[in-house]
């Protein structure tokens, strides 16, 4: 009775333990065992992952019928298991939302689980390029493209010797205002044409703040404000960036080190403040995201806020659709005191992660090249600015802002500093604006504590950077 | 004597064999943890490679004044709930643990619906009523001329505005357990207490908190870990601010390992949660087993 109790008992462990190895046999693969096994036309079989943080809507617009942010990498998937004839591939898209891009990326980086292709704005994903994440596509980068794409867009992209990320369209940033508040509060000669971003100086920009403050009728735009200020995250922190250059400051050193503490960054933290306690912007913006000043423009309670080209084709997008109130939306420059307007692009592109998987990466490059130079799908870049002088040259006619667009680039100034861990300086700068709006901090104290803390991580990322320790 | 030991070693082999498959999914899923997070924490690492860096992650987290706000947030947090959870809880099963069946029911199923819900969920809840751009509170309150209302804005008003999300969220639990334990107390303590004429206070005071005491200990535990780990409602409610006003220990081992992945350091945070749980449930702990 002992003898079978003990057998049987045995036996139910074996099982157990086989179970439980089984299960945490594929581990050390990670990534790479799924792919291996016979396709389509005994082809092996490959599947890959593709992410992307919501860009665009529709493969080539927004108004499409079922027009989602997926549509466009799902249809160049498509399109490139057609004509592929190496493998038998097929390619999994998933939209991240763009403030959970770090966490999502880190979690499945430390599981050994990354994405195979990435699509996303270059700026945040420097860090990976440092960090040793993505491989190199210079091989997949052709003459004909490096002749097509501006050599600054290749500059963004390059880390040391390497490109990382082929681009696709960019992203430049702008204020958007609302011209039918600003024509009922009487600041007519403030509008610029319809497809002009039109540049104001410092004083004009006071003068239409105490417009659109003292001046709105009331019973039309109940509980609106100015303009549009945000710290409750990192997101849209580059406005933030950008209006702390306003009175002349470099920010970055030419060895990459932060340099706001000087009499103009102090200056700007003082102008942000002032324009805060004065009541020109919304309440509470220690604790608004962007996500909730973008909503409040388009529901008509700021005059000003923050845009690019892909966020103001969907407001347009939205208003025609009904979806949000109809008025007249359009684009200015951030000013700055010495009257040239501040201007940044995002340069948008496709990174591959190392998965450990050779077959992987070598297909997730194909498709990176494919959806990057396919004549059809590379006119998608028009819902940003394309890339391509080729494409802008194809398409100027079908969108005017495009000149407007070209018109700034010589104002352009390199907001990231190509400094490593980009990612966790932005972390550094909202609760610094918190404190300043809080008014836990004078002005002088606050970019002295960000340019403290900012160089820190700064210090600390140079030494696990694979660019800088090469 | 010899056989006699032989068949009690084989029927504790049978014993051991039972509980084998627990004790290896114990130690792969806990034990390891803990032991690969003490290891981490003494590594830099990136997504090549580690380098043993010794006590420098804690070294860093010492002269990081967030690490310190943190700790003190988490220690007011834990404070505050439990001590919130445990009055509440005895006040309403106190009150109600005698009455109709029916009527207790329905207080407990009242009290247990947020525990049901997602803590996400809640916090979006609590998120929709509480943002000052477009949240419902702040509207009725520029509405009524009361101007901005930004309770999570405030340095002074963020941290009671999430310990009562936080309360209002997990007292349901308690209830739960301390209507159970005062059910459970013998009738005759209270005929003997109406007897000798005694308050309904003086019952509460006397003979039901006292009974119920294994259960507050417990209560009292299990509300000191999960609190500690609160992280959640952080999250989404207020990111840790304004200004790291609200930053908890497990809000800011998050932000260590996958915003700013620096694992190490967030491993450092860990273990230090675990040394600080450890230090909290151990006496409590052993006065039960002791009262056992």
């Amino acid at each position: 009775m002992f003898k079978k109790r003990l057998l049987m008992t045995t036996v139910a462990l074996m099982v157990i333990v086989s179970m439980i190895a089984g299960c945490s046999g594929n581990n050390t693969a990670g990534n790479g065992a799924a792919s291996s096994n016979a396709g389509k036309g005994g082809k092996e079989k490959v599947e890959i992952t593709a992410w992307l943080t919501p860009q665009w809507k529709g493969v080539l617009d927004a108004s499409e019928q079922g027009a989602d942010y997926d549509s466009f990498l799902k249809y160049a998937a498509k399109k490139f298991a057609t004509q592929y004839d190496k493998y038998d591939a097929s390619v999994k898209v998933e939209v991240i939302a763009g403030d959970q891009r770090d966490q999502l990326l880190n979690v499945n980086l430390s599981s050994n689980t990354p994405p195979d292709v990435f699509f996303e704005s270059v700026f945040p994903m420097g860090d990976y390029v440092h960090r040793g994440a993505l491989v190199p596509l210079t091989d997949i980068v052709d003459d004909e493209a490096k002749k097509d794409i501006d050599q600054s867009f290749w500059d963004a992209v390059t880390f040391g010797k390497d490109v990382y990320f082929y681009p696709f369209q960019h992203n430049p940033g702008t204020l958007v205002y609302n011209a039918d508040m600003f024509r009922a509060a009487g600041l007519e000669k403030f509008v610029g044409d319809e497809n002009e971003i039109k540049t104001w100086t410092m004083d004009e920009y006071q003068q239409i703040l105490d417009g659109l403050k003292n001046n709105l009728p009331k019973d039309k735009y109940a509980n609106a404000y100015p303009m549009a200020l945000y710290a409750v995250n990192n997101q849209g922190d580059t406005w933030n960036l950008a209006y702390l250059r306003m009175f002349g400051n470099k920010f970055f050193s030419s060895e990459g080190n932060i340099v706001l503490d000087d009499a103009n960054g102090a200056k700007a933290a003082a102008w942000l403040k002032k324009l805060y306690d004065s009541g020109y912007t919304n309440p509470g913006a220690e604790s608004v995201s962007s996500n909730d000043a973008n909503a409040m423009f388009q529901n008509q309670q700021l005059g000003i806020s923050f845009t690019n080209p892909i966020l103001f084709s969907n407001m347009k997008t939205n208003m025609e659709n009904g979806t949000s109130p109809k008025f007249d939306v359009r684009l200015a420059n951030i000013p700055s005191e010495s009257g040239d307007p501040l201007s940044f692009t995002y340069v948008v592109g496709a990174s591959v992660f190392q998965s450990g998987n050779a077959k992987k990466v070598e297909v997730a490059k194909d498709f990176v090249k494919f959806f990057s130079t396919d004549p059809e799908l590379v006119k998608s870049s028009k819902n940003g600015i394309p890339v391509r002088s080729s494409v802008a040259e194809e398409l100027k006619g079908e969108n005017p802002l495009f000149a407007a667009y070209d018109a700034n680039s010589k104002y352009l100034f390199n907001f990231t500093g190509n400094v490593p861990g980009y990612s966790q300086l932005r972390e550094v700068l909202y609760p610094e604006l918190q404190a300043l709006y809080l008014g836990q901090k004078t002005p002088e104290q606050m970019v002295k504590d960000y340019q403290t803390n900012g160089n820190k991580v700064i210090e600390q990322n140079k030494a696990g950077s694979v660019i800088y320790n090469k | 004597m010899k056989l006699r030991r032989n068949i009690y070693a084989k029927e504790n082999m049978t014993g051991y064999l039972f509980i084998l498959p627990q004790m290896l999914v114990f130690l792969l899923f806990l034990v390891y943890p803990i032991i690969e997070g003490i290891r981490l924490s003494m590594y830099r690492i990136n997504y090549q490679s580690e380098t043993f860096v010794g006590f420098d992650n804690y070294l860093t987290l010492i002269s990081d004044p967030v690490f310190f706000k943190a700790l003190f947030n988490t220690v007011i947090f834990v404070v505050f709930i439990v001590i919130l959870t445990v009055g509440f809880a005895l006040f309403v099963a106190s009150a109600i643990f005698d009455k109709n069946a029916r009527y207790v029911s329905f207080i407990r199923g009242s009290y247990y619906i947020p525990v049901m819900v997602s803590m996400v969920v809640m916090s979006m809840v609590w998120s929709f009523l509480l943002n000052p751009a477009n949240g419902l509170i702040s509207y009725f309150a520029r509405d009524m001329g009361l101007g901005t209302v930004n309770l999570l804005g405030n340095p002074k008003t963020v941290m009671p505005v999430i310990i009562f999300v936080t309360f209002a969220t997990n007292v349901g639990q308690a209830i739960i357990l301390y209507i159970a334990a005062m059910i459970g107390v013998p009738k005759d303590l209270f005929e003997a207490a109406e007897v000798d004429g005694a308050s309904r206070w003086q019952v509460i005071l006397k003979i039901l908190i006292p009974s119920v005491k294994p259960t507050t200990v417990y209560i009292t535990i299990i509300n000191i870990i999960a609190v500690l780990k609160i992280f959640v409602v952080i999250q989404l409610l207020t990111g840790g601010g304004p200004n790291n006003a609200s930053v908890t220990l497990m809000y800011y081992l998050y932000n260590n390992a996958f915003k700013y992945n620096q694992l190490g350091v967030a491993s450092a945070v860990g273990v230090i949660m675990f040394i600080i749980t450890l230090l909290l449930s151990v006496p409590q702990l052993k006065s039960m087993l002791q009262e056992k």
